[in-house]
């Protein structure tokens, strides 16, 4: 029959960022109805407040068609389960290993239980938070394209959580003497922690989901944990006997360059020339960064202290913060966002 | 050797009372749930990733093999293929749903044993849209008729069925948090899935479909988890008393919602496209509902507080119907849809009249008739059979014609200077509580009153790729097709039937 025959084999109604589309795309878009285009009538139920299933304002940046937006990632629930499953496979294998090797037994002690023991151990409250930040987010998104990339982060810092959860435990059955204690006493009460805290529980009551990505992935991650975990442990754990640790960062770096990425490309959407909204939209960003940098900056230079806990001395927290934004600038300026942003 | 016992009490001790902020009630719920309830859920992420991953090369990697080389998909009887084209796109959605859902519970219960079962669920809802999605695509590129299914997300929202079910899940995120978890995962889920992704495959095997139940299988894995899910919500919300007055409202009104549409919907699904005809719907309803759901379940919670949902005898009542009314509404209403139909033949009757007694009497003329419409060279179309088409109910979104035309409950009222129709006397019930919740839309008439069935077509992109034969057609004939000049030249017009004028 011909007019079987001639029918495209493939979903017509999605555009592909590239000429073909993508696997991504496929599974990925329209799963969220949309309005503006194929679901005229709007939404059937209202919530007892009057909510409908999403609004426009739940974000301050405005774009007429979400939809458009594409996670550079590409990944999809299946490549991203599969990427994360390696990743924690890695992380076991490489704990296993060195915990037959010795490896584990050979930190130095003043790094183990001040720097791993409560510093480190503490993080996973800050990513516990991040996690639930990220799944409102998600539930908030006003595209499929976006909720996925948002859901995706909330499960990437979960994982981050619990994975330093279990490495602990694994510490604490090969080295006698060290317990995994205390640390909720220190996110709750060292001042040390407590700018991080201020910081994600305004991360977990903040309205605006395109915020909570554009704090977290441009401004916190790149200056805070920067610090605190990329250059503070990463970065020093070699020099203390602990090449184990800074493995595990790298698999939640390779997230945190992931997600800034997207979060990159959300803002190269929202500031498109072409957007007749790109102005106000640049305008809000830079209200973000005002808003935003002096809290991430007060959370990495309260790890002071740490610093001069260090066994061995190499560096101090103004030379990493110095790093940090410098890079975290670069991030900014390449968007178009430099200067005003930041001091 | 880590203890897992240890470890995930471990991973419970996360949360913690803010003090730089004022809590914040984003998704406000009446309900009071106990800081510390049993776990639904003891796995930890790594091991949840580890087990997916296994499924998902599993399922996955079987498409893309064996099913795909033997050209499983285009050998399935083409009767039961063309309804897995309003299947998918409907189901995706209350996937997306519950992972709105879940974002919403794991934001407003304060239970760390609770969020712990959310979190994976979240993930695996991203899981069952994308596989639905895939398994959509994989038939648009290996199905021998592709149309419908390459557009099946473009066009749900303006089909009558698929919009019902829009309205059906938007119940599982547009609420109470907790309201929303009664409609997922005490009701949508371990009431319907067993039906749906476990003994739908039954029919999905013998009509040649080995596709579909390999990835509703896998699916189906995960909403045990969901089971649980919910059943330790429930637990958590009737341990305190105060909560039971509301609980039950929203109960009455959660299996309404879903049982207005699954129910009708499956029904029509299950009993009208087999060929190779296995069990009737009625018999399954029977067995997961009636028995497994409200007798080992439901039931058993009566010492709690909770009874049986107000409208379920109703329903049992409803439900030998039920399928029979939608089949007749969705096979008369053809051309609004985006797939072909099968006519009945007579074996098929004489099977309804052995698993429904009484079937003949009340559906037989219909039949006899839809048959001789399918020929457009007979210039009649089985619309014409309706004196208009039903008005939609202003709650559930389904036609107002259920059980049967000859004794439906719709009832038609005004508000605020407009009619309105309820499939039900619980629908509108459920307006009379809230009316505010259900008049954020535009309706159906109100888009499309005065439209000539072509415009409709048209402009809603029911056309083939050759631009004029329609993607919906009332028979699997291939030699004599519905076109758009076929439908212009019957003058149908679609008029809001609550019109007065």
């Amino acid at each position: 029959m011909s007019t079987i025959a001639e029918t495209p084999r493939d979903f017509n109604y999605i555009k592909p960022r590239k000429r073909r589309l993508s696997e991504y795309e496929a599974v990925s878009c329209y799963t969220q109805p949309d309005p503006a285009v194929f679901d005229r009538q709007g939404w059937y139920l209202l919530t007892a407040e009057g909510r409908a299933a999403w609004r426009p304002e739940s974000t301050r940046l405005q774009h007429p068609h979400w939809f458009d937006f594409r996670d550079p990632s590409g990944l999809w629930q299946r490549y991203y389960v599969k990427l994360q499953a390696e990743q924690e496979r890695a992380i076991e294998r490489n704990v296993e290993d060195a915990a037959i090797a010795g490896t584990l037994r050979e930190f130095d002690s003043v790094w183990l239980h001040d720097l791993i023991g409560i510093h480190y151990r503490v993080w996973s409250f800050f990513e516990y938070g991040l996690f639930r930040a990220f799944s409102r987010a998600q539930r908030e998104a006003l595209s499929d394209t976006l909720g996925n990339a948002l859901c995706f982060e909330a499960v990437d810092r979960i994982r981050h959580a619990q994975s330093t959860v279990l490495y602990l435990m694994e510490l604490e059955a090969q080295i006698e003497g060290f317990k995994d204690h205390a640390s909720k006493d220190h996110w709750l009460g060292n001042p040390i922690y407590q700018p991080l805290r201020k910081l994600v529980e305004l991360l977990m009551v903040t309205d605006d989901w395109a915020e909570i990505a554009f704090a977290v992935n441009l401004i916190i991650d790149p200056i805070a944990t920067e610090v605190g975990v990329s250059r503070l442990i990463r970065y020093r754990g070699p020099a203390h006997g602990d090449p184990v640790t800074p493995m595990i960062i790298l698999t939640t770096e390779r997230d945190r360059r992931r997600n800034q990425a997207w979060t990159e490309e959300l803002v190269r959407m929202t500031t498109a020339p072409e957007l007749l909204s790109a102005e106000s939209n640049r305008k809000v960003l830079r209200g973000w960064i005002e808003h935003w940098t002096p809290l991430a900056t007060a959370a990495a230079k309260a790890f002071a202290p740490l610093y001069d806990r260090l066994p061995v001395r190499s560096g101090s927290i103004d030379e990493d913060l110095a790093v940090a934004r410098g890079a975290q600038a670069k991030i900014l300026d390449g968007l178009g966002l430099g200067h005003e942003g930041h001091r | 050797m880590r203890n897992p016992i240890e470890a995930h009490n471990r991973v419970k001790d996360f949360d913690w009372e803010p003090s730089y902020v004022e809590k914040t009630n984003w998704y406000p719920t009446k309900y009071k749930i106990p800081a510390k309830t049993k776990d639904p859920f003891r796995h930890l992420v790594r091991d949840y990733l580890s087990m997916e991953e296994e499924k998902d090369n599993r399922q996955y990697g079987s498409m893309e093999d064996a099913l795909a080389r033997g050209q499983a998909s285009s050998k399935a009887e083409p009767r039961w293929m063309e309804i897995m084209k309003a299947v998918l796109p409907i189901i995706n959605f209350g996937e997306y749903a519950a992972m709105k859902s879940t974002g919403q519970l794991i934001e407003t219960i304060a239970n760390a044993e609770l969020r712990q079962g959310y979190l994976a669920q979240m993930l695996d809802e991203v899981r069952h849209t994308h596989q639905e999605a895939y398994l959509t695509r994989y038939f648009a590129k290996h199905a021998s008729d592709p149309e419908g299914f390459a557009q099946g997300f473009r066009l749900r929202g303006t089909n009558l069925f698929n919009r019902a079910g829009r309205a059906a899940f938007e119940t599982f995120f547009v609420g109470d948090p907790i309201e929303g978890a009664l409609n997922l995962q005490v009701v949508a889920e371990t009431a319907y899935t067993n039906p749906i992704f476990v003994a739908l495959t039954e029919i999905a095997a013998s009509n040649g479909d080995q596709v579909t139940p390999s990835v509703f299988l896998s699916i189906q894995s995960d909403e045990s988890r969901h089971m649980a899910n919910g059943y330790s919500t429930l637990a958590a919300v009737v341990s305190n008393p105060d909560n039971l007055p509301a609980l039950q409202l929203d109960f009455d009104r959660a299996f309404w919602r879903q049982h207005a549409f699954i129910d009708p919907f499956v029904a029509a699904v299950w009993d009208y496209f087999q060929t190779n005809r296995t069990t009737c719907y009625l018999e399954k309803w029977r067995e997961w509902i009636d028995v497994d759901w409200i007798g080992s379940y439901i039931e058993r919670l009566a010492p709690f507080g909770l009874k049986v949902p107000s409208g379920y005898e109703a329903a049992r009542e409803r439900v030998p119907w039920l399928g029979h009314t939608a089949a007749m509404v969705a096979y008369g209403a053809w051309p609004l849809q985006f797939w072909r139909f099968d006519p009945l033949t007579a074996k098929d009757m004489e099977w309804f009249e052995t698993k429904y007694p009484g079937w003949h009497g009340h559906y037989g003329n219909f039949w006899e008739e839809y048959r001789r419409r399918c020929d457009p060279r007979n210039g009649e179309l089985a619309l014409s059979l309706f004196p208009s088409l039903p008005p939609l109910c202003r709650v559930c979104q389904m036609p107002c014609v259920f059980p049967r035309i000859d004794i439906s409950t719709c009832r038609i009222k005004e508000f605020a200077g407009k009619r309105h129709a309820f499939c039900s006397a619980s629908c509108e019930l459920f307006f009379d509580q809230e009316p505010h919740r259900y008049l954020g839309y535009t309706n159906y008439y109100e888009l499309f009153d005065g439209y000539d069935l072509a415009d409709f077509i048209v402009e809603n992109g029911l056309l083939r790729a050759d631009g004029k034969t329609l993607i919906a057609q009332p028979w699997l004939n291939q030699e004599r097709m519905w076109t758009i000049d076929d439908i212009r030249a019957m003058r149908y017009e679609i008029r809001d039937p609550l019109r007065t004028q």
